[in-house]
């Protein structure tokens, strides 16, 4: 399975590949995007499995990506990895087809929380 | 009457983040401290909407590269003004988001701006603050409000 990780933080990219090694999901391909303009690319040469996305982000926010993603018909599972999770975001990002959102900061357990209905 | 993060609030949330993604360890950041000197990386976030004002992390330049070295598992020698600005950029906005979620909403969060050396945020003023050390280097974490606001 190939999972893509955007964020606009390198640091968080390798975190978050880092927490999908110690969740369990090393046997994953884990591909990085900067923003949502780079993931659309990422996604049009070869779609993933998952993607896990922040939400503010330059050129393209998370919530704009997946607008666009679903508005073109890709309906990859989609989950946010973000700093904002008040209950008005996490309505937002449901009601917009993300399946979850995952707060950072995060643990492994919340990954595995979020991601095993999904990758299982 | 609106609610606003006190200071243990933002230790709370910076202790949590830190634990989460750079020690391991609740202890590692300890409370207290002169302050941040003039050798200083500043990140900052800003809130607009019904919140309006920002969150501003200060930390000195040596905690600035150690904390870069642990969120890009390098060794602090290595690490360079690019992998800092990311790092205590990403910092600011995990505080910051954390933070706003105890703020009155609906507000906007920005992406971070981080420069090395002081930030002046025109127009506002500090609200709450939080005076910290890790690693026996200084860290200060405040809140800032719109003065318009905070009057």
């Amino acid at each position: 399975m190939r999972i893509l990780v955007v964020d606009d933080s390198k640091a968080m990219r390798m975190i978050v590949e880092r927490t999908l090694r110690l969740a369990g999901y090393d046997e994953h391909e884990i591909v990085h995007a900067a923003n949502g303009v780079q993931a659309i690319e990422v996604i049009g040469v070869e779609p993933p499995d998952l993607v896990l996305c922040d939400w503010n982000m330059p050129e393209m926010s998370g919530l704009d990506l997946l607008n666009a993603l679903r508005g073109a018909g890709w309906h990859v599972p989609f989950g946010f990895v973000t700093s904002e999770a008040a209950p008005q975001m996490r309505e937002q990002a449901l009601a917009a087809g993300a399946m979850f959102l995952i707060a950072k900061p995060f643990t492994v357990q919340d990954f595995q929380d979020a991601l095993d209905p999904v990758l299982a | 009457m609106t609610y606003i993060p006190s200071a243990d609030d933002l230790e709370v949330i910076t202790r949590e983040v830190w634990t989460s993604f750079l020690d391991g360890d609740p202890g590692g950041l300890l409370p207290g401290g002169d302050g941040v000197g003039a050798e200083r990386v500043t990140g900052c976030v800003h809130l607009s909407g019904a919140y309006t004002g920002s969150i501003v992390l200060q930390c000195s330049a040596p905690a600035a590269r150690d904390a870069a070295a642990a969120l890009f598992s390098m060794q602090p020698g290595d690490v360079t003004s690019t992998e800092i600005i990311d790092a205590i950029g990403e910092l600011a906005n995990m505080v910051g988001g954390n933070v706003k979620s105890m703020l009155p909403g609906p507000s906007t969060l920005s992406l971070p701006a981080v420069v090395h050396g002081q930030l002046a945020v025109p127009g506002a003023q500090v609200v709450r603050e939080v005076t910290l050390v890790w690693r026996n280097e200084p860290l200060v974490v405040s809140l800032w409000q719109q003065a318009a606001q905070a009057a």
